[in-house]
């Protein structure tokens, strides 16, 4: 059954005609052509598809696109400020918190939610909010390091 | 020597930005024009033979394009041995064997179609461990093993279902044991565990049906490996097949030789022309695609009163699964070194790789290393308790060190590992009573380490284009596959280092076998070695051509030019200075462009005598690495938590500082994994039970403890820079690091992994029956 949804994506109002049980991982990798968002196990475990949904992150692997009318999606294609990358993005790239990079869209957007409800966290609070993100790669300690410094620079430019 | 302007330097990702920012496309993102789409029907039987396959109702449902069985792809493919069928033939050998594929207008439609094939099978005994598999009497899993095409250096077993048999001979063990004041003989198991990289397996294929060329889109890190086994299979030449290689994410040794392509081939060739997409989800790459070899190994040694080891016997069944794979050449490279890195006079090894009905094992980082370490270092532990030395001081005595001719019969030289047990070792305050007994009040704390010593396949050639253009930017064409390691970010400092160009202006091109020159592959540690030295040779090659067509335009002889930041001027007149992009643009136009080429192979090496395992070249390099952990364990609950570890490995030479921690924590996490909780469990069917992360544990975010990366660095002469390999050690020891500790902390040593909360309890439950 198809389904017409209205959704903000990256900011921009959309319109979609989709087939209502469609996942929104495949709505926006085979439908829409956003391929930033992976998939890793497609059962809501490894935290690759991760996406904001109303500014919460959701796996996007457990979302059908029936349920979406209305909502605002914000993907890994939409966390650069303007033609500016997110902190967190900058901070990645400085500390060497990607490797293969494939978990690295779901952990960059994992990591702005964080930083988004909590300024300011602790080692062990990213280490928890980051903990149904998994990574073959990193063994995780350079992306802790690279979010508390995307932290810090957050920190910085609002009292700037 | 000259100051090194960017190799040694914590140089930024090169291919990271895109990463950041979801643009890079991997594999599993490709998307082809016109492309359909294929599932698989996978066995559901550990071993039998199929009495019959039915696809009638599945060719005629609607949107299907192709049904294939065995039948239609009558192909054998495999590297070391030629033994795996792209599609079942005849029979299966483990549950989740690819049985038939289906291509349909989309992967709804090909799995509804997959579940209308009828397979009707006959039981036939499953084999499920390596030492049930090859007892007398056991019935072959590969019945025609005798014709199989094998590699030279393959030496089958007497024994059932024994596709290698390697053996070490070096002294008189025996004799050794009766020259010993202490004998201590042990069995040490290493279960089934999975790569697990975060994108899951996938290719693409296309066959062109005017030119019958075949294409495979695939992330696999040995792309011209798998084009010629690929070519051997289908007995098409090689210039009739192309491996374009979209980015990798993680493979660790799971996406080398072939998993998906061939059955992305057999569909390709009934679509009319049409690209196929075959994508494994989670589960499918579980069971499906590559496991890493369980393993049962025998260890005893001799040992003098002053703590000389005099003979050490191993016998070790490695675990192949239902297909050789690479399990021929990690039982030889593994089992080679299993001994350890130790001066013994009188050694003995058999390694047997075997046949089992379980998903195909294989390669996996570290290739038979972290197995051999979980035995050899805790049974060395074992016998310096019992001589009454400290283990460091006992390993200190016995390592190898320069000069040193191994058991193997190999003049060492190089050797960085005192240096990485003495660095290991202090991180984390050995020989002191662990500061934090008060914080863990309540467990027992200890101390353990250990240390390995790996060879990489030798030998090997890699070959390596640099084209410098009139704009000054440069092209570096290597067929060295980014699989996360940050290869394209070494390659390109080494490139940018020797023509003295900033390393902006460095890009790696794409991989294709059309247009990429040779490599072996991406594996062994092997590439920063063999690859740097080729592209460093042929960046030389292109800044000697350079520096011809600018001596005439500076006026002055080819040999008093210099280079530095994109330019070449005299040594004595740094003042005009002209851009590379500039010397060509004269002398070739606007479009011009200059090419150096350079091949390099480890030309020393020599293969092992099949009878005796010797040779006195074995490997271009050596890796060093010792690993030391400090743990708390709950008797309560038999808790293993690690409380820091610390990791020192002798790299030769570290090109990128930050890039080695990175290659250090990530194996660090990975080997904590194997050490504590990952197991893949398969049943008495033969069925994998735990194929999702939901219950295949990974380490998370929270389950690590405090990492100490330690870069020694011991330079290979040979090496570009001095540098060696890093990427596979990062895992080696971690588990007998920790096993040590355990024993040191409850005083039991617990002899099969994971060192599971289960596991531990029951061990502690078990000693203390006995000391009752």
């Amino acid at each position: 059954m198809k389904k017409t949804i209205h959704v903000t994506l990256n900011g921009r109002p959309t319109n979609l005609e989709v087939p209502a049980h469609r996942l929104l991982l495949d709505l926006l990798r085979d439908e829409i052509g956003l391929t930033g968002t992976k998939e890793g196990c497609g059962t809501g475990d490894c935290g690759a598809c991760t996406v904001l949904l109303d500014g919460k992150p959701v796996n996007s692997c457990l979302i059908f696109s029936g349920e979406l009318d209305g909502a605002d999606i914000v993907t890994i294609e939409g966390l650069k400020i303007g033609p500016e990358l997110h902190p967190v993005q900058k901070a990645f790239i400085q500390d060497g918190g990607a490797q293969c990079g494939y978990c690295t869209p779901g952990m960059l957007m994992m990591a702005k939610s964080l930083l988004d409800e909590n300024p300011d966290p602790s080692d062990e609070e990213i280490r928890f909010a980051l903990s149904g993100n998994l990574c073959r790669c990193t063994g995780y300690a350079k992306i802790v390091q690279a979010v508390q410094d995307a932290a810090a620079e957050l920190r910085a430019k609002r009292a700037g | 020597m000259e100051e090194l302007t960017v190799v040694g330097k914590p140089v930024t990702r090169v291919d990271v930005q895109e990463k950041v920012t979801g643009a890079a496309v991997y594999g599993y993102d490709l998307v082809l024009p016109d492309m359909v789409y294929g599932k698989v029907l996978f066995s559901s039987k550990a071993h039998a033979r199929i009495k019959r396959i039915d696809t009638e109702k599945a060719k005629t449902y609607p949107g299907v394009v192709a049904v294939v069985t065995g039948k239609d792809a009558p192909w054998i493919h495999g590297e070391a041995i030629r033994d795996k069928p792209f599609l079942a033939q005849g029979k299966v050998r483990y549950v989740g064997e690819p049985v038939a594929a289906v291509a349909a207008v989309d992967e709804d439609t090909a799995q509804a179609a997959v579940r209308l094939i009828e397979v009707e099978y006959e039981d036939l005994p499953a084999y499920l461990s390596p030492e049930d598999a090859c007892k007398p009497g056991a019935i072959p899993i590969h019945e025609d093993f005798a014709s199989y095409r094998k590699m030279n250096f393959i030496l089958p077993g007497a024994m059932p279902n024994v596709c290698e048999h390697f053996k070490l001979r070096t002294g008189d063990v025996e004799q050794g044991f009766r020259e010993s004041d202490i004998v201590l003989e042990e069995r040490y198991f290493v279960p089934t565990i999975q790569h697990a990289a975060m994108e899951p397996h996938s290719a693409h294929a296309q066959v062109d049906p005017a030119t019958g060329k075949v294409t495979i889109w695939v992330a696999n890190d040995a792309p011209f490996r798998a084009l010629h086994e690929i070519s051997e299979a289908l007995g098409l030449p090689q210039e009739k097949i192309r491996f374009i290689n979209p980015l990798q994410g993680g493979g660790f040794g799971s996406k080398g030789g072939l998993k998906v392509e061939p059955i992305a081939v057999a569909l390709a060739y009934h679509t009319n022309g049409r690209p196929v997409r075959v994508k494994f989800n989670r589960e499918e790459t579980f069971i499906s695609t590559l496991t890493r070899n369980e393993a049962a190994l025998y260890i005893k040694s001799g040992v003098k009163k002053d703590g000389t080891i005099r003979a050490r016997e191993m016998t070790i069944y490695w675990g192949g699964g239902a297909y050789a794979e690479k399990s021929p050449t990690v039982c030889i490279r593994g089992s080679l070194p299993g001994p350890g890195p130790y001066r013994i006079s009188h050694v003995k090894v058999d390694g047997y790789a075997v046949y089992t009905n379980k998903p195909v094992a294989g390669s996996f980082r570290g290739y038979g290393i972290p197995k051999v370490a979980w035995a050899c270092e805790q049974h060395t532990d074992e016998l310096a308790r019992r001589v009454g030395m400290d283990p460091l001081e006992f390993r200190m005595k016995n390592v190898f060190v320069d000069g040193d001719v191994s058991y193997w019969g190999e003049q060492l030289h190089s050797v960085g590992l005192k240096e990485t047990l003495t660095k290991a070792a202090a991180a984390i305050e050995w020989g002191k009573k662990s500061s934090r007994v008060q914080e863990f009040k309540g467990l027992r704390v200890g101390k353990g380490l250990a240390c390995i010593q790996k060879p990489t396949r030798s030998p090997t050639t890699s070959k390596a284009g640099v084209i410098v253009d009139a704009k000054g930017e440069v092209a570096v064409l290597a067929g060295t596959v980014e699989i996360g390691q940050g290869c394209s970010t070494i390659l390109s400092q080494v490139a940018a280092e020797e023509l003295k160009i900033p390393i902006e202006k460095i890009h790696m091109a794409e991989l294709d076998t059309d247009a990429i020159p040779f490599d072996a592959s991406t594996t062994s540690s092997r590439s920063t070695y063999h690859m740097g030295n080729a592209v460093r040779r042929a960046a030389i090659d292109a800044r000697e051509k350079l520096a011809e067509m600018a001596s005439p335009m500076l006026e002055g002889e080819k040999n008093d030019l210099a280079f530095a930041d994109g330019k070449v001027f005299l040594k004595d007149h740094p003042g005009m200075a002209l851009p590379l992009g500039e010397v060509i643009r004269r002398k070739l136009g606007a479009d011009g462009t200059v090419r150096g080429d350079a091949s390099y192979t480890y030309e020393l090496a020599k293969e092992l005598d099949l009878e005796t395992g010797h040779s006195d070249n074995a490997s271009a390099f050596y890796m060093y690495a010792t690993q030391a952990a400090e743990v708390a364990v709950d008797e309560e609950t038999g808790r293993v938590r690690v409380l820091r570890m610390s990791a020192a490995h002798d790299v030769g030479k570290a090109i990128n500082p930050l890039n080695c921690a990175a290659q250090i924590e990530g194996g660090l996490a990975m080997g904590i994994g194997s050490a504590l909780h990952e197991h893949m469990v398969v049943d008495d069917q033969g069925k994998v039970r735990n194929p999702s992360f939901l219950d295949y544990h990974l380490v998370t975010a929270l389950d690590l403890p405090e990492m100490i990366p330690i870069v020694v660095e011991c330079p290979e002469p040979e090496g570009p820079y001095g540098a060696k390999g890093l990427g596979e050690p990062g895992l080696a020891p971690t588990p007998a690091a920790i096993g040590n500790a355990v024993a040191d902390a409850i005083g039991i040593r617990i002899y099969d992994l994971p060192l599971s909360p289960e596991r531990v309890y029951r061990a502690i439950q078990e000693n203390k029956k006995k000391v009752a």
